[in-house]
């Protein structure tokens, strides 16, 4: 089974947040990047998957847009297990919206052909959320979103797809496909010294939108930015037992919207 | 371009809130552009629920009807959604940010060459809309710029939904039915009745609610008054290590380094001071409650609300107040 | 008067018969001898080179084998009784190397030690005064193997053992009664032979036991790495630590050959006196057996038959064993090594140790919580930022800006700075030192926090640190140094230990521990960082005044050693310096050098639920059976260790403080920053 895997990389989720000076994204020097973390259970499926089978061969390849800095995350994702891996050059992602960039990704992974098309459930930065969605229509693939656990099975492919509140529903689709992977459906195994090095020898193939014959103007643009008014705080909640446990039933109905 | 179309979600039987709130996003948006606002349900058998959504101040509302929309497959969906859009062409298209609409409308959305505008929580003049990023730490301002219609999905309790007014002056809005084409052939996966996840064994990781009692339960025999807590709010109970240590619950329910990772929407710890190896299990919960008779426990620290409080006193109080929120 | 003393006979002429018959057997035994060295010696040849090995400085290693070899200090210092006995029966062969070259030289007419000439009785009354003593020795160490039978000497006895001392035995006790006899007399003869047998006899069973020791281990001794518990660097783009025999290195073999299999390292293990699976003994014979059937070029894996992945993951890297070690065996790096193999090739599998290590290589301290929460600490307790321009870099670590209990000791440490007037800052952004992940062998994740920090250090030009933790102070000091400079590090309890002339003496009683809330003193608001209005010290006692109150006791105070700050860095007195301002100090029965474990080191905190007995509550019941009414730490490891065993003690625990909230308690109020 040849498994292509889109991943992306982020800002480290403890990257201090300041607005740039044009007020359209944060700034950028002195962040540090990582690898999205669906993306890193979306790679772990795939190469859960390829492990399982083998016998019969496969191929996980990992493909990126992004600027030359996304080279490191794709040497990590190669490092973890990856055989190959495709970077799609490009320095405007920012200005590019999610059919963009799907387009972009769409046109790499075509030629690939392959049996199944992975990806993180959304990003950590954008949070989106839509990108394989968007590529699988771009291909003409069906999917599914919000996957745990893929089986493979004769015809094509068993899933485990999260629902809200505790649900869960089992789907079955044909291959190709493709699939948006939910955090924690396995354990993530962890980078090694061994894979860093094996890493070096593993072929990255560098594109770009130009070479990709993509190019179309965004229907959305993120006109600019701000950070959120309020900081979290402890509330303590005054008076009686009785009283605070009243206090304390109001803001679980209205506020936390449990009850 | 004719107005905005909200798509409401029916599941189980019902309309769930975030629909009425997305109706009332849409609203928002009509009396922005100065738009009739009409709205959609998707289904086989939409007719209740149609004339529950036609009480609300609409113009019209589409029953969009086909034996193969009884149960809900993206393919079908956006399909069927797709084929009223193009007949109806609204110039703005409300979701509610719900599992269904992030399966589906980002693919539709493509389909009319746009882009979903995704997890809305503020609609501005313009219209701009603002949705969170790096995972709430920025708030982003977006604004369509194609030709097509504008597609945007709204966050559960980012709009409020207004109870529809008893014997309200307008009008019910005038219920279409809509038969989209489609074939089974185009439905391409094969959705499986819905199951709940792993009811066999206890997993915390994967709670919703979880009540979590520590050291200043005291004794073993005090642990049914936290049991009545954890029932009455449907939570699981959970503990930190000493109070599995000494056997009064099992170890599979203990929270922490040692033991479970959990990330419910609540975690009320009762009579837990919060010691590193328990805030390292529970960090990812999204609201933190604590009831603890130490102002200076650390658990307070991390807490969105605290009591402070004699646990004896406040959990039967608590207990009381959430059995007669829930009548 | 030496002449009316008994003089030691000794056959003069020999036959030809004779003579032939004694250089048979010398080459006999000789060939005996080297048949087995020979193999160990080639297989620790055929070892790969330690890559960062250097012989200089030599000072270190002279003195260590005078003191450690010669004068037998480690063996004599951690078990006086058999270390004596030991000590003897080295010092008895170490006499007897002229005694045994002339005793054969005469058979050739070549002697040189005269028993009549003036050098050569007294020489013989020397020797024979260590014979005596060995004799006795090696008596005892007899009775002591096959009667007393300690358990740390395993459960199979060695009749080897016991035959070897039938040897030195007979070798001394034919000393000893040549001295009773005529030269002329047939028995002196009989006696020679009987001497020379159990001589030649001796020979060849050293390479083929334990008893290899005698020769290997002054070498072991000698090339030491250098300095305890070093991890070696790994050395170009296929060395992983320890995976293969291809890895072990000449010092990892030697060692392995040299192993006297006495377990003292295996007595004073956290984790073989806790139930655990790892027995270090069994480490070092395992790598030995490994060699003996493997070899040093077999690409088999060294964990598996010969040495299981769980026992290598049980250990604390304490370095008890190695402390102990009376022949010189480095068990950490070996540990570490092991270690090293199984986890940069991907072959450990623990969901503990996965979340630890994808936690560092994402974020930026151990316990994955957002460093947001280390802001909201620093911008509380208004810690400084560090410019450039104080003279102490503060560095937080993962437990001092995350644990609520490690920031309760930053913040009363940073309370006697300000006393103090000392110029310090914290840094705005602080990644984990990479304690965690270099002890448990991630060279990947641990290079990247190394070079990170050191960065970051260069950058905003610190060139002095304190931290209140032993780990960080280690790892930052040695480990780093592979990837860099690191600064000037010392741990707080040096510093404190400085100025504790300057610090006032706490007037604080010891209080009925019954009255501290859960065992654990929150109440001590004046250094808890989450209420800066400090209660006063009436407030912090009991409610009720208890009759004891008015009859003032000393606090009694039981300081517990942490190996990073102990073994690791040889740092004892200091920390008592500081504890004593606060109170009276008792000691628990293991201290200073020999302090057990807390259980948290080598990662281990990290690793989810022990098998078999806590570490932290063997230790914990120690430190409370003292009878101290507080328990002082000096690690914020220990500490919270200490405080979840105290946890589960449940009320009448003894109170729990770090010798900086000790330093900070006789601290005039009002004086929180």
């Amino acid at each position: 089974m040849k498994i292509i895997v889109a991943i992306k990389q982020v800002p480290e989720r403890d990257a201090q947040v300041r607005i740039d000076a044009a007020g359209k994204w944060i700034d950028e020097s002195n962040l540090q990047y990582a690898l999205n973390e669906s993306d890193a259970y979306a790679l772990e499926e795939a190469l859960q998957l390829k492990e399982k089978s083998a016998a019969a061969g496969g191929e996980v390849v990992v493909v990126s847009v992004g600027p030359e800095r996304v080279g490191q995350t794709i040497r990590e994702a190669l490092a973890k297990g990856a055989d190959r891996a495709i970077h799609i050059v490009c320095d405007d992602l920012g200005l590019r919206d999610a059919l963009g960039v799907a387009r972009l990704l769409a046109a790499a992974v075509k030629p690939e052909n392959p049996d199944l098309i992975l990806t993180g459930l959304q990003s950590e930065d954008l949070g989106l959320g839509q990108t394989g969605v968007i590529v699988a229509e771009l291909l003409g693939l069906p999917h599914a979103t919000l996957i745990l656990n893929v089986e493979k099975t004769e015809t094509g492919l068993k899933v485990k797809r999260e629902l809200e509140e505790g649900w869960f529903q089992t789907i079955e689709l044909p291959t190709p496909a493709v699939l948006t992977i939910q955090s924690g459906g396995n354990k993530l195994r962890y980078a090694t010294l061994m894979g860093i090095k094996r890493a070096k020898m593993k072929e990255v193939r560098q594109l770009t939108a130009a070479s990709l014959g993509v190019d179309a103007p965004p229907v959305v643009v993120l006109e600019h930015v701000a950070l959120p008014q309020k900081q979290k705080s402890t509330q303590i909640l005054p008076g009686t037992a009785k009283e605070a446990a009243a206090a304390l039933v109001e803001k679980l109905k209205f506020e936390v919207r449990v009850l | 371009m004719s107005g905005v179309l909200v798509v409401v979600e029916q599941r189980e039987g019902r309309i769930a809130r975030i629909s009425w709130e997305a109706v009332a996003a849409g609203q928002k948006l009509g009396a922005t552009l100065t738009l009739p606002v009409s709205a959609a349900v998707v289904g086989a058998q939409t007719e209740s629920f149609a004339a529950e959504i036609a009480a609300r101040p609409l113009d019209k509302v589409f029953r969009v009807e086909h034996p193969l929309l009884a149960r809900y497959t993206p393919d079908g969906f956006s399909l069927a959604l797709h084929q009223l859009i193009q007949a109806e062409s609204p110039a703005c298209i409300v979701f509610p940010h719900t599992y269904q609409v992030r399966d589906y409308a980002p693919a539709l959305a493509a389909r009319l060459g746009q882009v979903l505008i995704g997890d809305v929580t503020a609609i501005g003049d313009g219209p701009v809309f603002t949705r969170q990023l790096l995972q709430g730490r920025l708030n982003g301002a977006y604004r369509p710029t194609g030709s097509g219609p504008c597609l945007i999905s709204v966050q559960a309790g980012a709009f409020r939904a207004e109870a529809p007014e008893a014997g309200a002056s307008a009008a019910p809005a005038t219920v279409t039915t809509f038969v989209p084409t489609l074939e089974s052939a185009q439905i391409r996966t094969t959705p499986g009745e819905p199951f709940r996840g792993g009811s066999q064994t206890v997993d915390l990781s994967s709670a919703q609610m979880i009540v979590c009692v520590g050291r200043g339960i005291k004794d073993a025999e005090n642990l049914p008054l936290v049991q009545d807590l954890a029932t009455a709010l449907g939570a699981e109970l959970a503990a930190s290590r000493p109070i599995c240590d000494n056997g009064w619950l099992p170890m599979e329910r203990q929270v922490g380094s040692s033991g479970q990772t959990v990330s419910p929407k609540l975690y009320l710890g009762v009579g837990i001071s919060g010691a590193i190896q328990h805030l390292v299990g529970m960090k990812g919960s999204q609201c933190v409650v604590a009831i603890n008779k130490d102002p200076d426990a650390p658990i307070f620290e991390v807490a969105d609300y605290g009591i402070v409080g004699d646990l004896f006193e406040v959990v039967p109080a608590l207990t009381e107040a959430i059995k007669a929120a829930r009548q | 008067m030496i002449l009316f003393l008994p003089t030691f006979a000794e056959p003069q002429h020999f036959s030809f018969f004779e003579k032939l018959l004694f250089t048979g057997l010398v080459l006999a035994s000789a060939y005996g001898f080297w048949r087995r060295f020979g193999l160990v010696l080639k297989k620790i040849l055929k070892s790969k080179k330690d890559p960062s090995f250097h012989l200089f400085p030599i000072g270190k290693r002279v003195w260590d084998f005078v003191w450690e070899v010669l004068c037998q200090a480690k063996v004599i210092r951690e078990r006086p009784l058999p270390g004596l006995a030991h000590a003897f029966v080295f010092w008895a062969f170490c006499a007897f190397a002229l005694v045994t070259l002339n005793h054969c030289a005469v058979v050739f007419g070549i002697g040189f030690l005269s028993p009549a000439g003036t050098i050569g009785r007294l020489y013989y009354y020397f020797a024979a005064v260590f014979a005596l003593f060995c004799a006795v020795g090696i008596a005892g160490l007899f009775v002591r193997r096959f009667l007393v039978r300690p358990k740390w000497l395993g459960a199979r006895l060695s009749w080897e053992s016991g035959f070897i001392a039938l040897l030195i035995f007979v070798l001394m006790a034919t000393y000893l009664a040549s001295f009773f006899i005529a030269d002329a007399d047939p028995s002196a003869r009989t006696l020679w032979w009987i001497h020379t047998l159990a001589l030649l006899t001796f020979l060849p069973i050293i390479p083929y036991t334990k008893h290899l020791h005698l020769i290997l281990s002054p070498a072991t001794v000698f090339l030491s790495r250098g300095s305890f518990a070093q991890i070696p660097p790994l050395s170009g783009d296929e060395d992983f630590g320890l995976v293969a025999g291809t890895d072990l290195t000449r010092l990892v073999s030697l060692q392995a050959y040299s192993c006297v299999e006495c377990g003292r390292c295996t007595e004073h293990c956290p984790a073989a006196n806790t139930g655990k699976l790892l027995n270090p003994k069994e480490i070092i014979l395992g790598v030995r057996a490994y060699l003996n059937d493997l070899g040093p070029s077999s690409d088999q894996p060294l964990l598996g038959k010969y040495n299981q992945q769980e026992a290598v993951f049980q250990c604390t890297t304490c370095g008890a064993c190695e402390f102990q070690c009376p022949v010189g065996i480095e068990h950490v790096p070996i540990l570490v090594g092991l270690r090293r193999g199984a986890v940069n090739t991907g072959a450990w599998e623990d969901q503990y140790g996965s979340k630890l290590f994808l936690a560092l290589e994402r974020g930026s301290n151990a316990l994955g919580i957002s460093p947001a929460e280390r802001d909201k600490f620093i911008q509380k307790q208004q810690l400084p930022i560090f410019d450039g321009t104080q003279e102490y870099c503060l560095w937080l670590g993962c437990m001092g800006g995350y644990d609520p209990k490690g920031r309760e000791i930053v913040a009363a440490f940073a309370r006697v700075m300000n006393y103090l007037g000392t110029s310090y800052g914290v840094l705005r952004k602080e990644k984990c030192t990479g304690d965690p992940v270099r002890r448990l062998g991630n060279d990947l994740v641990f290079q990247q926090l190394a070079e990170a920090n050191l960065e970051a250090l260069a950058q905003n030009k610190v060139k002095k640190i304190v931290s209140i933790c032993p780990h960080c102070v280690r790892t930052i000091q040695e480990d780093w140094k592979e990837y860099g400079t690191p600064p000037e590090i010392e741990h707080h309890s040096e510093f404190l230990a400085r100025f504790a002339d300057k610090l006032p003496r706490s007037t604080t009683t010891a209080t009925n521990p019954e009255s501290f809330v859960s065992g654990h003193d929150f109440s001590h608001a004046a250094s808890a960082p989450n209420s800066p209005g400090a209660l006063a010290p009436e407030v912090r006692s009991s409610p009720v005044p208890a009759p004891a109150a008015s009859h003032p006791v000393p606090e009694k105070i039981v300081f517990h050693d942490p190996c990073y700050l102990g073994r690791y860095r040889n740092v004892y007195d200091q920390p008592r310096e500081v504890a004593s301002l606060a109170g009276e100090l008792v000691e628990a029965p293991r201290h200073r050098e020999r302090s057990f474990c807390c259980g948290a080191g080598g990662g281990l905190s990290f690793l989810g639920e022990e098998t078999g007995e806590r570490v932290s509550h063997v230790r914990a019941a120690e430190l409370v059976a003292t009878g101290a009414t507080t328990v002082g730490t000096a690690c914020p490891f220990c500490n919270s260790m200490f405080r979840d065993a105290f946890d589960a003690k449940g009320e009448g625990a003894p109170q729990l403080l770090d010798i900086a909230q000790l330093a900070a308690r006789g601290l005039p109020p009002g004086e929180a920053s």
